[in-house]
């Protein structure tokens, strides 16, 4: 492209770019550009962006507002309180004020998500790479053992080690709070079952990059392995993990949500959006309505955020897509 | 093709609609009835009953209560709406709504709580307790007593004399024989009962004729009132099935006993849904006044509260207090009947637990720091009070003992007294260079994080620091091989229910013999106590046969405990049960609760 | 084919054992299951004493595994206690088909406990997915023929907001609007709690009755993503070359999107629901939960809550195999379908 630029001589008004013929189907921008343009056009993708970016500020910027010993703070001479000016979402069953509590248990439920969705992308990504670039025996063994995973439904394997590891955590202080070690433990869980989609997509991607010339170059000049692995085919396949990645912070939220829910996830005296309905549904019928509604709205508009979001990106990221 | 769509969802609608119109069989229960009286004290040792359900005791007729009325008086006997003399159209059907499915039907097996209390309506105690937890005789003419010569002069011999006009549900006549099987199949080592107590401590059973059954045991045993005899399988069922097995740990008797000892017997039982008992035209004391009675299993309270404001159960337990005034506005009432078990924290005081906690007046100045009163009255809505100890309301314990109140100043002043006080100003208590941090664990029952979480705050208040530990029931209360965190020393206080063997105040936890130990792994004194007075007065109370002076060593044993603060109660934890107005003559105690279910009756079946 | 069969069967069987391994030594150390053994009261010294003798509990991990795989009626036990063994053991073991017995139901045969509770998870998970299929076909095609249109970006909204409620939120908003408003403003309510009205029985009008609310509970998010993801294959069988030589040549509309866009938009949509098939055995546990439905997933809750490793591993192997069947089943159909794949 640089070259035919240099034959058109300069214009008046250089700010239009001058395409030539070549140029007008696909016009010079990075991946990220281009991305970023696509996912521009996708309405609900912007905002599912926005209101994203509006529960991390609730829920971290609110803590400015709202201190953590405001949020603990019990009086069991206000329980159950109706919504009103004084107390937003209104109080919980020992007189806690439930908006506090949903700033506080926010950050955490924020916290499994984005640490799950990490763990599970390292995971994943580390499994699918070697087993779609060595293949062979390599292949077989790491691929039995994803199967293995996946054949015991989600739930059952996650209820079986949440009791394997519940209790045994004790609680971490971090940064003058204490947390239940039951958060450690419903990171490494949700991490630990949710690798193997990630890891049979990027085997698959693994394996039609790796026939590439690009690859055969590489390794003709004598690059490390490991840096064919990282350097050279996994930026190639970074879509399908972007997308898996985002909708895994999702999966996780709701994960953690179903599992608080059965009662065998985060303990007290942590609150989480999801450990916070639990204490709730048995309040159904007495119409204390509030106990559940905020944290579950809460749970439903994030989950949905990014799953607006992780679809903005996945049309965004298509290759196949040949529009901007 | 949108019309096409359009079709499907009226459709779909329409269709809903008119399955659930179909289907929906509103019962016309009380939804306008007035609130009904709140539960009155809970203080007395009785167990309090609504004035509207006062049995009218042997009288035929039901006091039909028609739903506008004012709580009937004792001894009315309002004239029924219908005639009752005509031919009852519908059996006489009452719904109980159970949130835990029996694990099995067999007396021996089953340590469950809904299975046990089942057994009273199709299988029979010797004897059964009433209200006031007298003893009824079931299975024998009389109670053994010194006097009768049922009890032995040594206390080691009971005799009893068995009535003679006991029949199973099919005919067969029930005799001493039975009690021998039962007696024989509880020791035997193929079996996997879950329990053999009492029945390890005795030295033999004899049976010298058809109607006399005499246990001897090998020390003299104070508790066997409260403990022997609890259920009978049939020697002519089940000897032949053990003969052939060599268990009786497959039976399928143990799920479908159709032949049972008691006012009811066994019709069905439907995994996940629900079990069915009719009425036993057999029976000795009399047939039941209700046809059947039909139990429901539903997963969680919530649904069971549901069930029971929607009019679809007559009987409910367990009910949380939050729940009582929910089931009052829709007409429920609600019984408080005390079964022993009280709620409180135990310390650790072996070598893994806090040194400060082996200090009496560190324990007393927990037990002043923590507003237990405010939060039984607004958590817990009032509907129970702070328990001075585990035997409150029974009359074992002394009656001068008063639970601590709130002092957060005493508190105070007792840890500084103990050398407990704040040297490095972090709002933490400490002494010779060790902070004042304590384990607080319990179950994940939302009542008890509701307090842990109160009781943080207040022990902040006067200097304590509190880690709060909550696990799932089965893992709390593991035992000391399968890590059990309150059997393994790993927390310094544990909070749960509990109760000596109600209406027995026997209980072993406070014996050094039971402190566990790679040795001994299967110990129940978690709080890893060895006091020798104690020890002493525990093993004394067990062979006292005579009242009185039972009695008299359990006040001190009470007193020393309360003192010594080795126990600090929260709330004393009686059984709430939830009964509609259609049920009445309910009498429920608290040992055995459905002892007078013959006499139970529905209004407006 | 066969070959490739014979060799997909093969792979499987050590597969299975290193599941039932790892769930085996996971289970051991979930809970414990003579803590209480269902009481109010932890167990007494001497009972956990005799009944962690009895049941072969006090064996090493290994030892209790290699009982329960192939039985232990080759060797005797110590049943009384006196560090002697001499009774002969009585399991047969996994091997031979003997699923061991339950330790909470003590003395019921896993299989039992199991058979009881299938029918009722098959008949409400079969219904459901039945509508789910059905249901998402008609909105992923409506919403592909339609795209952009009001109804789509309705649809679409939708199908968002459904699949990002998590179930229990979906069903307590049911119970909330259908059962619990409804008869508040006199309209016919809809029951919520468990398969039948006993006083009713069980008859069919009842189940079919009590089914409407969980059955619409579970639909409703996967019909969300479903469709959303048959309107995404549709959309690009649709933009592909034979589609539109297809109406270049004059094709019927209708045959056009049956016959030839349908069926190869169909493809994926098999491979996704033949491999959700054997997962439908496991029930749902969290709406089994809500609306007391007596199934799988409330079946493994109860057990799991009790430490019961014969039922639990009883569960887990019996949808372990029927994975493995099944993910076999549906690449042969996948090939079947599409002469394009080749296995060797």
């Amino acid at each position: 492209m640089t070259e035919s630029q240099m034959d058109i001589p300069l214009e008046p008004s250089p700010k239009i770019p001058q395409l030539s013929a070549d140029e007008i189907e696909s016009p010079p921008l990075t991946l990220a550009t281009l991305t970023w343009r696509r996912f521009r056009r996708h309405k609900m993708a912007i905002f599912g962006v926005i209101s994203l970016v509006l529960i991390v500020l609730y829920a971290y910027g609110g803590s400015f507002f709202v201190s953590e010993k405001y949020a603990n703070h019990n009086d069991t001479k206000i329980i159950l309180q109706y919504p009103s000016a004084k107390h937003p979402f209104g109080t919980d069953t020992i007189g806690r004020d439930i908006l506090a509590r949903t700033i506080y248990g926010g950050q955490i439920s924020v916290l499994i998500g984005l640490t799950a969705a990490i763990l599970e992308v390292v995971i994943g990504v580390l499994f699918g790479a070697l087993s779609g670039y060595f293949g062979g025996l390599i292949d077989a063994l790491l691929m039995r053992f994803t199967e293995a995973i996946l054949t015991i439904p989600t739930i059952f394997l996650l209820l079986v080690m949440a009791k394997y590891f519940g209790g045994k955590i004790p609680n971490i202080t971090f940064l003058g709070r204490t947390y239940s070690g039951s958060v450690v433990v419903i990171i490494v869980i949700i991490g630990l079952t949710s690798w193997p989609y990630l890891a049979r997509i990027v085997r698959a991607e693994f394996l039609s990059l790796k026939e590439n010339e690009f690859v055969l170059a590489a390794r003709a000049t004598g690059t490390p392995t490991w840096q064919i692995i990282f350097r050279h085919i996994l930026p190639n396949s970074i879509a399908p993990i972007v997308v898996a990645a985002t909708l895994g912070v999702a999966n996780a939220i709701t994960l953690e949500a179903y599992i608080s829910f059965l009662g065998l996830g985060v303990r007290a005296p942590t609150a989480t959006w999801g450990n916070l309905l639990q204490g709730a549904y048995s309040y159904i019928d007495k119409g204390a309505y509030w106990l559940w509604l905020f944290p579950g709205l809460l749970i439903v508009l994030i989950v949905l955020s990014i799953n607006f979001l992780g679809d903005g990106l996945r049309d965004a990221l298509d290759p196949r897509s040949r529009t901007v | 093709m949108k019309t096409q769509l359009y079709k499907f969802l009226i459709l779909f609608t329409v269709v809903a609609l008119v399955l659930s119109a179909c289907a929906q069989k509103e019962k016309a229960t009380s939804t306008s009835a007035p609130v009904a009286p709140k539960v009155t004290d809970t203080l007395a040792p009785k167990p309090t009953e609504k004035p509207t359900e006062k049995p009218a005791a042997g009288q035929p007729t039901n006091t039909s209560v028609p739903p506008t009325n004012t709580p009937v008086p004792p001894t009315a006997t309002a004239v029924p709406p219908t005639p009752t003399e005509a031919a009852p159209a519908a059996p006489k059907v009452a719904t109980f709504i159970w949130t835990q499915e029996f694990d099995t039907l067999n007396p021996l097996y089953t340590n469950m709580w809904f299975s046990s209390i089942t057994l009273q309506l199709w299988n029979c105690y010797a004897w059964t307790f009433d209200d006031m937890n007298n003893p009824v005789p079931v299975l024998v003419k009389e109670m053994p007593s010194a006097d009768n010569g049922g009890i032995s002069a040594d206390g080691k011999t009971i005799t009893l004399k068995l009535r003679e006009d006991l029949v199973w549900s099919d005919g067969t006549p029930l005799t001493s024989e039975d009690f021998m099987f039962t007696y024989e199949m509880t020791m035997n080592i193929s079996n996997t009962v879950s329990t053999q107590h009492p029945y390890e401590l005795i030295e033999k059973v004899e049976t010298p004729d058809k109607y006399t059954v005499v246990t001897t045991f090998k020390d003299p045993y104070a508790p066997w009132m409260g403990t022997l005899w609890h259920g009978l399988i049939p020697a002519h069922i089940l000897k032949p099935v053990f003969e052939e097995k060599g268990n009786l740990n497959e039976a399928e008797w143990n799920h479908k006993p159709e032949v049972g000892c008691g006012p009811f017997v066994f019709k069905e039982w439907e995994s996940g849904s629900f079990a069915r008992f009719v009425a036993n035209d057999k029976y000795w004391l009399g047939k039941p006044k209700l046809d059947e009675i039909f139990m429901r299993f539903v997963p969680d309270d919530a649904s069971q509260i549901a069930a029971l404001t929607n009019g679809e159960g007559d009987l409910g337990t367990f009910i949380a207090n939050s729940d009582v005034p929910g089931l009052e506005k829709s007409g429920v009432a609600t019984l408080t009947v005390f079964s022993g078990y009280n709620e409180g924290l135990y310390f650790n005081l072996g070598e893994k637990g806090h040194p400060a906690l082996k200090d009496q007046n560190v324990r007393q100045a927990i037990a002043y720091a923590l507003d237990r009163a405010s939060f039984d009255k607004d958590v817990l809505l009032g509907l129970t009070v702070p328990a001075a100890t585990d035997w409150d309301n029974t009359p074992w314990v002394d009656p001068s003992i008063q639970p601590y109140p709130f002092d957060p100043e005493k508190a105070k002043a007792l840890l500084d007294e103990a050398g407990w006080v704040d040297s490095n100003g972090d709002g933490t208590r400490d002494k010779d260079g060790v902070e004042l941090v304590l384990k607080y664990g319990t179950t994940t029952r939302a009542v008890r994080k509701d307090f842990q979480a109160v009781a943080q705050q207040q022990l902040a208040e006067v200097g304590i620091k509190v880690d709060l530990l909550n696990y799932e029931s089965d893992l709390y209360f593991a035992g000391y091989a399968e890590n059990g965190p309150a059997a393994r020393g790993d927390l310094d206080m544990f909070e749960y229910s509990s109760t000596a063997n109600f209406p027995d105040p026997d209980v072993a936890e406070w014996l050094c013999a039971q402190i566990p130990s790679d040795a001994e792994p299967s110990g129940t004194n978690w709080m890893y106590l060895c006091d020798e007075h104690l020890d002493q007065l525990f093993k004394l109370q067990s062979t006292q046969v005579d009242f009185a002076a039972r009695q008299k060593t359990f006040f001190e044993i009470t007193k020393y405990i309360f003192d010594q603060a080795y126990w600090i109660g929260f709330w004393q934890d009686p059984d709430l049960w939830a009964v509609s107005k259609r049920l009445t003559n309910i009498k429920l105690s608290g040992a055995t609760p459905f002892f007078n279910i013959m006499e139970w009756d529905l209004v407006n079946p | 084919m066969t070959r490739y069969i014979i060799r997909r069967l093969l792979q499987a069987i050590p597969l299975l054992f290193l599941i039932s391994l790892v769930l085996f030594v996971l289970m051991q150390n979930v809970s414990d299951p003579l803590a209480t053994l269902s009481g109010r009261t932890p167990t007494r010294k001497e009972d956990r004493e005799r009944l962690t003798r009895q049941l072969g509990l006090d064996k090493p991990i290994i030892v209790q595994y290699l009982y329960w795989l192939i039985g232990n009626d080759w060797t005797k036990i110590d049943m009384n206690g006196d560090g002697v063994a001499e009774t002969p053991g009585i399991r047969k073991g996994v091997l031979r088909g003997d699923f061991g017995t339950s330790m909470w139901n003590r003395g019921v045969p896993v299989t039992k406990v199991i058979a009881q509770r299938l029918p009722n998870t098959l008949l409400l998970m079969v219904v459901a997915e039945l509508l789910i299929i059905i249901g998402s076909f008609i909105v992923g095609i409506y919403s592909a023929l339609r795209q952009y249109s009001l109804v789509d970006n309705i649809l679409t909204a939708t199908s968002f907001i459904g699949y990002s409620m998590p179930i229990f939120f979906t069903a307590l908003a049911a119970i909330y609007i259908f059962a619990v408003y409804f008869k508040r403003w006199g309209l016919p309510s809809l029951p919520t709690v468990g398969m039948f009205d006993p006083q009713e029985g069980k008859t069919t009008s009842q189940v079919l009755v009590h089914m409407i609310l969980p059955v619409f509970s579970m639909a409703f998010i996967s019909l969300a993503s479903y469709s959303r993801y048959i309107r995404g294959t549709m959309l690009e069988a649709m933009s592909q070359d034979y589609v539109r030589t297809a109406k270049s040549k004059g094709l019927p509309r209708r045959q056009i999107i049956f016959v030839h866009a349908l069926k190869n938009a169909c493809l994926p949509i098999v491979t996704v629901i033949g491999l959700e098939i054997p997962f439908l055995l496991g029930g749902a546990v969290v709406t089994e939960r809500i609306f007391a439905w007596p199934g799988m997933g409330r079946l493994f809750l109860d057990h799991l809550e009790r430490g019961d490793t014969p039922v639990v591993m009883g569960i887990l192997m019996m949808i372990a195999v029927a994975v493995v069947v099944f993910q076999l089943i549906t690449d042969i159909a996948y090939a079947w379908l599409d002469p394009r794949i080749r296995y060797k």
